[in-house]
């Protein structure tokens, strides 16, 4: 078996919503698969630390960073974690491209964090709008931003090992063409860099572009966990019916 | 006019003010980022010196920082002489006196900080006081202002607390204030009239450029938009 990216094993309830999950992330793309209200985003949160599960553990492959037992947790900013939400929340009163190189990594050689930050703007579309100030982008355009920076701060990450990269939906307001590419160059970088990615959609499309490991939550479990052309069928299928009419 | 006082009272509120911004500072993100017992209980006696009578203030300090009490030993045993009538144990005092009007603005310009952009920053590994400083910060700018001129206006205008604590020495605890009181007791209301106008015109001057301030930003921001 492959060594474990994360393992998760949580309980937590908030409103409606009573999240019992147990996963452990092996592949280099995982995708959290899902309706709306299904808990995905408060799992996602639980694992970057904004949310403090009731119960349970988060173990990065190296550490522990949740651990209701011992009482282990690790805050948000010293977990190997980077993430981008489903709002972009570009910082207002920097342009794009102060926001982009945020959070960058890599003290030690500025020269060559500044080069990948242009290189993730150019593949991203940003060049252009490198000194536009975030009031002035569409809401795609804030999007892209957003998970450019992410990116370049999972890219320069200034400590051993690679980040993992959180994905809640960024891309959902683009349209789908937009967001196909993006999605394919997403999947460039993160696999030049090794950079494991866990991200949440529910776009089947987006699943099956991706080839991505399917982890299916349905009332706050596990469904089903496996590569998307498995677990995934049923929903492909019942799709393919209902275009042909 | 006494251009001692004028000098004194401005290096008074200049030192206040820089004591506050860095006291209250964390005192105010502290009390911005969440609710709990011991949080309002540190809001309140913040803003304590909002509705207690300067003289009470003064009155107590005068105490403490005297001989009667330990903490005034020690203060004594330190500077060489007892702080009150002393321009650092004015300092304390106006520190304190004008607390609430460098943390109160604050506090709601923090508050209204919007929470995700912390956590965004949060979520690009990036430390929380470093978060503070490139984003809560900037984001709360004006308050930040309103914070500082309330701050120096505030300590031009004390009055109770300076004469309590710090009596009436010329150069060392004479401000503008106590200035203008004597003025008046001699009779000399020519130099009472100029300390009075000055004070009103530096007062309005000051919230002026406080209430000003948004509109001049809303127009910086169309131009902005214009050029883009």
């Amino acid at each position: 078996m492959p060594d474990s990216l994360l393992t998760v094993a949580v309980r937590h309830r908030v409103g409606a919503v009573a999240l019992d999950v147990s996963f452990r992330l092996t592949q280099p793309w995982t995708v959290l698969f899902g309706p709306s209200g299904s808990g995905k985003t408060t799992l996602l949160r639980a694992i970057a630390g904004f949310v403090r599960p009731d119960a349970g553990r988060i173990n990065s492959a190296s550490e522990a960073w949740f651990d209701a037992l011992a009482n282990i947790f690790v805050p948000p900013h010293r977990r190997a974690v980077r993430s981008a939400g489903q709002i972009a929340r570009l910082f207002p009163h920097m342009s794009v491209s102060r926001n982009i190189m945020y959070g960058l990594g890599w003290n030690s050689k500025p020269h060559d964090a500044r080069e990948i930050s242009e290189q993730v703007m150019d593949s991203f579309g940003l060049r252009q709008l490198a000194d536009r100030m975030p009031r002035e982008l569409s809401g795609g355009e804030s999007q892209r931003a957003s998970v450019a920076r992410a990116l370049v701060s999972a890219i320069t990450f200034d400590a051993p090992g690679t980040p993992l990269l959180l994905l809640d939906e960024p891309l959902a307001g683009l349209d789908v063409a937009m967001r196909d590419q993006m999605v394919a160059e997403l999947k460039r970088w993160t696999e030049r860099w090794r950079i494991p990615v866990l991200s949440v959609t529910h776009a089947l499309s987006e699943a099956f572009l991706l080839e991505a490991e399917v982890v299916k939550i349905a009332d706050g479990k596990v469904a089903q966990q496996g590569p998307v052309a498995e677990v995934l069928a049923e929903e492909r299928s019942q799709l393919l019916k209902q275009l042909r009419g | 006019m006494d251009s001692e006082a004028l000098w004194l009272t401005l290096r008074l509120a200049a030192s206040t003010t820089a004591i506050l911004l860095i006291i209250a500072l964390p005192l105010a993100w502290w009390i911005a980022s969440g609710h709990s017992v011991i949080r309002a209980l540190a809001q309140a006696v913040v803003a304590l010196p909002l509705v207690l009578p300067p003289t009470v203030l003064g009155y107590y300090l005068l105490i403490a920082m005297g001989p009667m009490t330990a903490p005034g030993r020690i203060l004594m045993r330190i500077f060489g002489h007892p702080l009150a009538f002393s321009f650092a144990g004015l300092l304390i005092g106006s520190v304190l006196y004008s607390l609430p009007f460098a943390v109160q603005p604050l506090v709601a310009g923090f508050r209204a900080v919007d929470r995700g952009y912390v956590e965004a920053a949060a979520g690009l590994g990036v430390r929380p006081f470093a978060v503070f400083l490139s984003v809560v910060l900037p984001l709360s700018r004006a308050s930040l202002l309103t914070s500082a001129v309330l701050a120096f206006t505030h300590t031009v205008g004390e009055f109770g607390v300076v004469l309590m604590l710090g009596g009436n020495i010329p150069g060392a605890t004479r401000t503008l204030s106590i200035s203008l009181f004597d003025q008046v007791e001699e009779f000399n209301y020519r130099a009472a009239n100029q300390t009075a106008l000055l004070l009103l015109v530096f007062s309005m001057a000051a919230l002026l450029l406080i209430y000003l301030l948004p509109t001049l930003r809303r127009m910086d921001g169309r131009q902005a938009d214009i050029a883009g």
